[in-house]
């Protein structure tokens, strides 16, 4: 369970604090893979930050015993200059992971990059770059994955696979997703938070909060 | 994943960014790696140079190349750097924090222990090339220097942290400490021993903390020097001060850096 305790989170501005999410209590439950729904500017990566621990609510708790991803974005958290193994390894030493070889070989095959995982980030293409992060996100065991806009990247064969693993990491693990795409969405999750209103609800159903999303 | 207690995270992360840093700090350069040691050795190597050529026993108390070697060596790599390595942790950390167990104390205290460890390894190198020139570059009393060499350390520390903190407030400060790198080496005896300053100037210079370590630092070097105005006492306070100002300006504020 990910509890939210009357948290509110604004952005100090020059008009005054910026409110992206006011009084939220919220109970994000364990066996739910979640999707956040709203337009930009609405709060769904912010709430994705908070959830995963780097950014912290103005007022109010968030509360949880579970093992959160880092949020996962295009490149977000690497090294351009590193390769793709040293920054693999820098991951498993943060993460307390001794086993950092498997989980390196790991990567390197799921990701399908080949040689050029052990040449640097920085001369990756967007397309390989996404393959990447999402291959090191895999080699991870957590609670919770995060995921922002993260597979709307890659080619065909490729997003088949992602899907494939999330499933399998389903058995013991859930995900919070943030996407535009519909279809994604409808695959992969069965509930969902809409923001909307400098409020944030919570929906049993996905296609009840598309539906609401999509009349916004 | 496995629980693990918040000092086995500390030390995993302070291990996993002091790597980090090592290995991107120079890794665009032909030479790479190489250059986290060559660089303040020729640094050092041409100090000693330039101002060894001015001949021996112009200071009375020792050679002039080791006069030099136990001066710069603490005010470059134990101040100057660390205190100019923290006061930058703000920019260059952006992409470490994306990492939930990540905090920038955590960057403050890795590059803290980068330039710790490069000011013995460059000290032990250019001493043992010293000697191989028949100097006697090896302190009096090694533990005594050892000592005062990291209080002069923690204060640069805290220093640094201190700048970044507010830098996060006003960007200025990044320009002022860069201004200031010059006056403060002028100010703080490095190129000269206090017993040489006429009397009646050393009010204007012994408010500065680093000239007392230097001074300090200089004793403990040479059985023969005696400081006219070093105060421990004085150093250890400032460095206190600091150190404590500088902890609680960063419980205060961390959480506001963080924020995007």
């Amino acid at each position: 369970m990910i509890r939210f305790s009357n948290v509110s989170k604004y952005f100090p501005t020059r008009f005054g604090p910026k409110y992206v999410l006011k009084n939220l209590n919220l109970d994000i439950p364990d066996d739910r893979d979640i999707a956040i729904l709203g337009t930009n500017g609405a709060g769904k990566s912010t709430l994705l930050r908070l959830v995963g621990g780097i950014d912290f609510p103005s007022e109010g708790k968030i509360i949880s015993d579970r093992f959160i991803s880092w949020p996962l974005a295009l490149s977000s958290g690497l090294q351009s200059s590193l390769t793709g193994r040293e920054n693999v390894r820098f991951i498993c030493r943060v993460h307390g992971v001794k086993a950092n070889r498997q989980t390196e070989e790991y990567v390197k095959e799921f990701s399908e990059l080949g040689d050029s995982f052990e040449l640097p980030v920085k001369s990756y293409s967007s397309g390989m770059k996404s393959k990447y992060s999402f291959a090191v996100s895999m080699g991870f065991d957590f609670d919770t994955y995060l995921m922002d806009e993260i597979m709307s990247v890659g080619d065909a064969g490729f997003k088949k696979k992602c899907e494939n693993a999330i499933s399998n990491k389903r058995a013991s693990a859930n995900i919070i997703l943030v996407s535009h795409n519909m279809n994604l969405i409808r695959r992969q999750c069965n509930a969902a938070i809409l923001l909307a209103y400098g409020r944030a609800d919570f929906y049993e159903s996905v296609d009840q909060a598309i539906f609401r999303y999509q009349s916004l | 994943m496995k629980a693990r207690s918040a000092f086995s995270i500390q030390r995993d992360v302070v291990f996993a960014i002091f790597v980090r840093e090592m290995i991107t700090r120079f890794s665009t350069y032909t030479l790479g790696n190489i250059w986290l040691v060559l660089e303040p050795l020729l640094m050092m190597v041409l100090f000693m140079v330039i101002f060894g050529a001015r001949g021996r026993g112009a200071y009375g108390f020792v050679e002039a190349p080791v006069f030099i070697f136990a001066a710069f060596l603490p005010f470059r790599l134990l101040w100057s750097s660390t205190m100019r390595q923290s006061a930058s942790a703000r920019g260059g950390s952006k992409g470490l924090l994306e990492y939930r167990q990540i905090r920038l104390f955590d960057v403050f205290m890795a590059r803290t222990f980068i330039e710790g460890g490069l000011f013995v390894v460059v000290g032990v190198i250019l001493a043992l090339g010293m000697m191989w020139l028949d100097y006697d570059p090896w302190p009096t009393d090694i533990l005594l220097t050892l000592g005062y060499c990291s209080v002069l350390w923690i204060l640069a520390a805290s220093f640094g942290m201190l700048a970044c903190m507010i830098g996060s407030i006003a960007r200025e400060v990044e320009k002022l400490l860069s201004m200031l790198t010059m006056p403060i080496m002028f100010m703080s005896a490095v190129f000269f021993p206090m017993s040489i300053v006429p009397k009646q100037y050393w009010v204007y210079l012994t408010w500065n903390p680093i000239l007392h370590a230097m001074e300090l630092i200089r004793e403990a070097w040479f059985d023969n020097y005696i400081s006219p105005v070093a105060d421990f006492n004085y150093l250890f306070a400032v460095t206190l001060i600091l150190l404590a100002f500088a902890l609680s300006s960063y419980r205060l504020t961390w959480r506001r850096i963080v924020a995007r």
